[in-house]
């Protein structure tokens, strides 16, 4: 019952919370001084041909009456249509979505798998060498820009040692796609049995996939350190090594008490790293959501960065009610306060 | 499924096929591309992104330029026009009316065959439009096309045109298969449009065969091409849109060409093995335009003052990194009637204070130079302008704005930026045309609100003069008197750069800039 009222109050908050962000999305594009009339309406244009558009477009009415023409199709689930390639702009994203969720899951999976024991080991010896290094380590992943892991992996692994695909796309030029089920290559692939095409699309998968687990293992190695350090300096955990407990159950409390901040961190950084993805996928043309809003911000297609920007909104929306539901799962005391 | 299919599957990273794609597309006969960005419509009526570069694959014009070789290349002769989808024509009524004979058998893809009905359905496409294709017909003067018999097409201008042959070779207004459009066109769409975003139905050597907006187009020959079929079954049009990611495809030899290298790129890639780059004098002008209608720059001594102030040779070293040629007319060299003699502006600081002095601008002015990123060399060009104007007292700011942005102001319709960097150039090798586009007051090139009455009506008489001396005495002309009003500073024409593997070759430079797939084959 509980968790019924905990999801029906989140529903609830979802809508004042899209509404804002619609809003700023709305703004912000308009606030850009970008005019998207003059390249619609083409060079040989008259005045009254570029009037004709902004009217189309209804960018010839007041600011307000534009958001409330714009939120009235949005409450129909229409986003509008590009206007750089006129196709529609939901039709667009979710066509692209699974190429970004691909890259995303896979490489912040990777990067908690291994950023995860290694903060707990770290914190295990404060300032022993694994703990010097891995905060090395992690401090590396910190400052390296995005873009430049993305060029130095694909000389390094394609280029150099021929160990990794190019960076092309998410299948080799010489395939055809599978025909789309879930919209990921490689399980759709795996899904219509075509398994040349899903060793291509794994393979594709390779260096974008580690630069995200690269990025996203170097904070979850520190703030698991950090929330694990604040564990082993605890009374109770004192108390448990006092009573003589073996290590390895020391360690699972241990895990047991870090589980909630960490899957919360875990959850911050999925929403935080849509942005990072967007520059991996243009280094690697991979052609997913985030290349696709770039792009947009580029060319000025306000339809679309402002579709791009709700659908982030409500991306980092849902991941957060996945990671209190999550929470309310690992901690008991979390759920009697819902 | 079984488990250790899909354990494959998942280790495929492991084990990479050993054979390179572009060495199985040779196989095939599959060219490889790699572009910034998939097109993102069809149309050429409708320029979008993408969409000049592979247009020109599907449409072909009437006529064309003939072909010549020098030092073992080919080249376009732009002094000599012959025939294409058109086997002759006839001029009448002094030259305001000329008649296309068909080539007969010319076929499309799908199997229509072309007749005097389709070229008329395009032009009259392109007048429902106004936009690119129409500015192709009022800069040729172009008024009416209709059909007189199957294979006989008849053109009325408003008067004789100098440019009209030329103008007839470009992709716009496109010559369909209207057999096979018309069959997409509804009741509110006339024109099949919306079908034409992702569709293609031309009488040239491609036509579109798939395409994943983000991804990829494949177009594949046509099997009826006129000239015979293409060399290249297929063209993968790749989207890479990092451009370093693109050189190092064409390094590891993954992809056969690829778009858009800039100069450093290809200075570094003349010195790999597994690359071949071609160049050709540019027919481009990179430039930084001052609107002439504001503050300070409406005062042509401003503008020959900050002419005078920079050093172009130092901008052709710093910027195109010693490529490219020295700008000396609005009129490209590649061009007839270029004429370099009036260039007066060669580095003069003193000259360059002198003139603001007389200005009343003695102690400099400020302003703002805006660039973009649509041009790689933007930036560096903006920042060195501004390093040399200093020298002459004038605080310069140089300000990035998105390249759809810095198109949109200089649009005709806007045209609200005081200075910025801008590169133009004809598409039509004519001297007329060329000056037209760029100088003329009703110019779509002409971004900085140009206009001088004289320049208008020396372009305007030679635009319907027959008379080529006469013609070539008024371009030089107007090349003199739009040296003097210095509206633009003048700074290189950028060389033009192709990089290829090393197994490609047949490229032919177009003035579109952009490559004709059927002039590529393996060597």
């Amino acid at each position: 019952m509980r968790l019924v009222t905990f999801l029906a109050r989140r529903l609830l908050l979802l809508a004042p919370l899209l509404l804002a962000v619609a809003f700023f999305a709305f703004m912000l594009v308009r606030v850009s001084g970008q005019d998207p009339v003059a390249m619609l309406a083409g060079p040989t244009a008259s005045a009254a041909e570029i009037a004709m558009i902004r009217t189309q477009l209804a960018l010839d009415q007041p600011l307000w009456a534009q958001f409330g023409a714009w939120l009235a199709k949005l409450a129909q689930g229409d986003l509008g249509r590009s206007w750089i390639s006129n196709r529609p702009v939901l039709a667009e994203l979710l066509d692209r979505a699974p190429a970004t969720l691909e890259l995303l899951l896979y490489g912040l999976a990777i990067g908690a798998a291994i950023g995860i024991p290694v903060g707990l080991a770290a914190a295990r010896r404060p300032d022993g060498t694994f703990d010097q290094v891995s905060r090395f380590i992690s401090l590396l992943g910190f400052s390296t820009p995005t873009y430049w892991l993305g060029l130095i992996m694909l000389l390094v692994f394609f280029f150099m040692l021929g160990l990794a695909p190019p960076g092309m796309g998410r299948i080799s030029l010489m395939l055809e796609p599978p025909p789309r089920m879930t919209g990921s290559y490689l399980w759709d692939a795996m899904l219509a049995g075509q398994w040349e095409v899903a060793k291509s699309a794994a393979a594709q998968l390779m260096l974008p996939v580690a630069c995200i687990a690269i990025i996203s293992a170097a904070p979850i190695v520190k703030q698991t350190r950090a929330v694990a350090l604040e564990a082993h300096g605890s009374d109770w955990l004192r108390f448990a090594r006092a009573q003589g407990l073996p290590e390895a159950t020391v360690r699972r409390m241990v895990l047991r008490n870090s589980a909630t901040p960490i899957v919360t961190f875990v959850g911050t950084e999925l929403a935080g790293l849509v942005g990072t993805t967007s520059l991996i996928e243009y280094v690697f043309a991979w052609g997913g959501v985030g290349q696709f809003g770039l792009n947009a911000i580029i060319q000025g297609d306000f339809a679309v960065v402002q579709g791009y920007v709700l659908l982030l909104a409500v991306f980092s929306v849902l991941v957060f009610l996945v990671v209190d539901l999550a929470v309310m799962a690992l901690e008991p005391r979390a759920e009697a306060r819902t | 499924m079984k488990r250790r299919e899909v354990l494959l599957a998942g280790t495929g990273a492991l084990a990479l096929p050993g054979i390179l794609p572009a060495a199985r597309a040779q196989a095939a006969r599959t060219l490889l591309l790699a572009a910034p960005g998939t097109p993102e419509g069809f149309d050429g009526d409708a320029l979008r992104p993408g969409t000049q570069e592979t247009v020109v694959q599907v449409y072909e014009g009437l006529t064309r330029y003939g072909r010549i070789e020098r030092d073992g290349r080919p080249y376009l002769d732009n002094s000599r026009i012959e025939g294409h989808l058109a086997e002759s024509w006839r001029v009448e009524d002094s030259g305001r009316r000329v008649v296309f004979t068909l080539r007969q058998g010319v076929k499309s893809f799908h199997g229509n065959e072309l007749t005097s009905a389709d070229v008329e359905w395009g032009w009259k496409k392109s007048f429902f439009q106004k936009r690119t294709g129409n500015f192709i017909a009022t800069v040729s003067n172009v008024t009416d096309v209709t059909v007189v018999s199957k294979y006989e097409v008849a053109f009325t201008l408003s008067a004789p045109s100098s440019i009209f042959l030329s103008a007839l070779t470009l992709y716009t207004p496109s010559i369909y298969d209207s057999t096979e459009a018309k069959k997409h066109a509804t009741a509110d769409d006339p024109w099949a449009l919306k079908w034409m975003e992702t569709n293609t139905a031309g009488f040239g050597a491609y036509q579109l065969e798939s395409v994943r907006p983000g991804e990829q187009a494949v177009f594949v020959a046509n099997p009826n091409y006129f000239r015979g079929r293409p060399f290249f079954d297929r063209v993968v049009y790749r989207a890479v849109p990092s451009g370093a990611s693109r050189v190092t495809l064409l390094r590891s030899r993954q992809v056969q060409w690829i778009d858009r290298p800039t100069v450093q790129q290809v200075l570094d890639l003349q010195r790999e093995r597994n690359v071949k780059v071609q160049d050709v004098a540019g027919r481009a002008i990179a430039s930084v335009r001052m609107n002439v209608t504001m503050k300070p720059f409406d005062d042509v001594r401003v503008r020959r003052a900050l002419n005078f102030a920079l050093d172009k040779q130092k901008l052709l070293q710093g910027v195109f990194l010693g490529t490219g040629e020295i700008a000396r007319s609005i009129v490209p060299p590649i061009v007839q009637s270029y004429d370099p003699s009036f260039f007066a502006y060669d580095f003069n600081p003193d000259r360059a204070r002198a003139l603001l002095a007389e200005a009343g601008l003695a102690g400099g002015f400020e302003c703002e130079l805006l660039f973009s990123n649509i041009w790689w060399w933007e930036e560096a060009m903006a920042v060195q302008v501004a390093d040399q104007l200093r020298g002459v007292g004038v605080t310069c700011r140089p300000q990035r704005v998105t390249g759809s942005d810095l198109r949109a102001r200089a649009a005709p319709n806007r045209q609200d930026m005081p200075f910025f960097t801008f590169e133009d150039g004809p598409i039509v090798l004519d001297p007329v045309y060329t000056m037209f586009l760029m100088t003329h007051s009703q110019g779509v090139s002409n971004r900085a609100k140009y206009s001088n009455p004289r320049v208008d009506a020396l372009i305007d008489e030679a635009r319907v003069s027959l008379d080529a001396a006469a013609r070539d005495r008024a371009m030089r002309e107007a090349q003199r008197i739009w040296m003097e009003d210095a509206p633009w500073l003048l700074t290189a024409y950028p060389q033009t750069f192709e990089a290829m593997a090393p197994t490609i070759a047949g490229w032919v430079p177009h003035p579109d800039e952009h490559e004709r797939w059927v002039d590529l084959r393996l060597a």
